[in-house]
């Protein structure tokens, strides 16, 4: 689902975010993607939502070389790319329904095909009840979950996420978890960057570690479950 | 968080698979339609809830569009009396005072067997001399006059194949050339010159319109900067989702639509105001110069067509904003990571 072949990412002549990155996500894997700050996570990530170009290798994702994508091509990428960001990036001038909707509407869903996907979604994070809601009126862990329905919610084959438990309670943090990991199981790719390193021994998975740009263990993988510490 | 506190509902499944399923494209069309439609009421609805601001941008536009056709429009009415003049056109000849009103009658019949001439008057001098006395109110001036000073006048109209510049012309030629002709007079000098002038206001107001449209262009286009700024974050989202530029341009497009309309709208009612504001002065006017001279006002097409071309104006505003702001915002940070 996501491949990186010597993918190196250099900013400027001083500063190097990826070296020669290999890995490789198959279909329905969960892996975590962990280091330090400035590691290069979020460079990583960046690539894969062709936020950012390689400087060099290869990014394909869902068997498509990303490297010469034309530029107006890139949104019909990012359709099949769910996105939950530490932040959430949850608009407050609409609804719960209306943020969750966006990905919908992007697509030309019809009103009454994406409301039905949009309950769907919401009510897979617990938050049906919700949906007439501004977020603000929402708890951060209730915010973080209307953004895992906003990114879940066209089905995408690929599910990111950045520090999705990163102000979260354990408890919270443990339910988010589980809801990814049984995503993973119906066959989405999920890769999630993290800091939280007990949780993440926790779940056992394959983990990608980055080192100042170069990638130290779960690298060398094809199939899921090898390189975890 | 249970995964599935209400799974009696519906069997929620977000994640089943990575296909999107496809509707038809009829369904596609449809709900195309439905995004243009919910987008183009946002925009309104946005529009409506800061009145004031919105007034003040439709107010500029309406008094920059109004001012250009309010010109057109006394240009159309200048343009209509040079043309009631011009096929009224006359030409006079004025007999030497020596001619005898037989000689003149004589003249006068075979210029009227030419085939150039349409109709044809003949004034003698003591006519002349009883409508100047009674048009002129020197009655007792006159009096002092030993002799009537005025000549024998032919008034002739050209057929309508002969009013152009060149015929005239030649008529005029023929008939100075006649014996006991002095003189033949066709008064169009000062509708030549009115028409020069009608032309270079012409010109000037298309000027300016050109300009004023330039103006309005950069007015919407600034409004709509601030309009993106302030919906900055709905962009990155829209486009982090995947949504095309077309898709984050449309409503600010939509927006610029909308303040054309607004505009063209008090741009027509300032017109018409005007118009209802000047009518009496202007048929006064007319009347103490005996012209059927009125303004013009603008017919429904001419209002429609205001109002189309002012939309299309704030389009192209918004057009030109959300191409130099709009593909510049890219979602750059996902992370600090």
């Amino acid at each position: 689902m996501i491949e990186f072949r010597q993918v190196t990412k250099r900013y400027d002549s001083e500063h190097t975010a990826l070296r020669q990155v290999n890995f490789h996500l198959d279909r329905g894997e969960l892996a975590f993607l962990t280091g330090h700050s400035g590691a290069g996570k979020s460079t990583l990530l960046k690539l894969v939502m062709v936020m950012e170009r390689p400087s060099a290798g290869e990014v394909v994702v869902g068997g498509q070389v990303l490297n010469s994508l034309p530029r107006r091509q890139i949104p019909y990428i990012r359709r099949h790319i769910g996105v939950v960001f530490q932040n959430h990036q949850l608009l407050f001038d609409r609804t719960v329904f209306d943020n969750v909707a966006m990905p919908l509407e992007v697509m030309g869903a019809s009103p009454r095909d994406s409301g039905r996907r949009v309950r769907a979604a919401l009510d897979k994070v617990g938050l049906l009840s919700k949906e007439k809601m501004n977020p603000l009126q929402l708890s951060g862990g209730e915010q973080q979950r209307v953004g895992i329905a906003r990114a879940v919610v066209n089905k995408p084959p690929l599910l990111l996420a950045d520090e999705p438990t990163g102000n979260l309670d354990p408890k919270l943090s443990a339910d988010i978890m589980n809801l990814f990991a049984q995503f993973s199981q119906v066959g989405v790719t999920v890769l999630i960057a993290s800091h939280d390193l007990a949780l993440i021994n926790e779940m056992g998975r394959r983990t990608l570690t980055l080192d100042q740009g170069n990638l130290i263990t779960g690298g060398t993988s094809l199939h899921g479950g090898v390189g975890g510490r | 968080m249970a995964a599935d506190p209400s799974s009696k509902r519906r069997k929620p499944d977000p994640a089943r698979g990575a296909k999107v399923s496809r509707s038809p494209w009829r369904e596609q069309a449809e709900s195309y339609f439905t995004h243009h439609r919910k987008v183009a009421r946002d925009s309104a609805g946005r529009m409506w809830r800061t009145p004031v601001a919105s007034l003040m941008t439709w107010t500029v536009m309406g008094v920059a569009l109004a001012l250009p056709v309010a010109l057109l429009l006394l240009l159309t009415s200048l343009q209509g009396v040079s043309a009631g003049w011009e096929s009224s056109a006359r030409v006079t000849a004025y007999m030497k005072l020596s001619a005898s009103l037989e000689q003149t009658r004589a003249l006068a019949d075979e210029i009227e067997s030419d085939g150039r001439v349409a109709e044809l008057e003949l004034v003698d001098r003591d006519r002349a001399l009883a409508e100047f006395r009674a048009s002129s109110g020197l009655d007792d001036a006159l009096d002092y006059l030993e002799e009537n000073p005025l000549p024998h006048t032919l008034l002739i109209t050209p057929k309508e194949s002969a009013r152009s510049a060149d015929g005239v012309a030649a008529l005029v030629t023929f008939i100075e050339g006649m014996d006991g002709v002095e003189q033949v007079q066709v008064d169009l000098g000062w509708l030549q010159r009115l028409n020069a002038m009608t032309d270079l206001l012409a010109r000037a107001v298309w000027a300016l319109a050109i300009l004023l449209a330039a103006a309005v262009v950069l007015v919407i286009g600034n409004t709509v900067r601030l309009s993106i700024e302030s919906r900055r974050d709905e962009i990155l989202v829209a486009k982090l989702v995947g949504g095309t530029d077309g898709f984050v341009r449309r409503p600010f497009l939509y927006t610029g639509a909308w303040f054309g309309l607004g505009g063209g709208v008090v741009a027509w009612v300032l017109l018409q105001l005007s118009l209802w504001w000047l009518s009496g002065p202007v048929t006064r006017l007319a009347e103490l110069y005996r012209s059927d001279f009125s303004l013009s006002s603008l017919s429904v097409d001419g209002a429609l067509a205001l109002i189309i071309a002012a939309m299309l104006l704030g389009w192209l505003g918004a057009w030109v904003a959300v191409k130099r702001h709009l593909d510049d915002i890219e979602p750059g940070e996902i992370a600090g990571g």
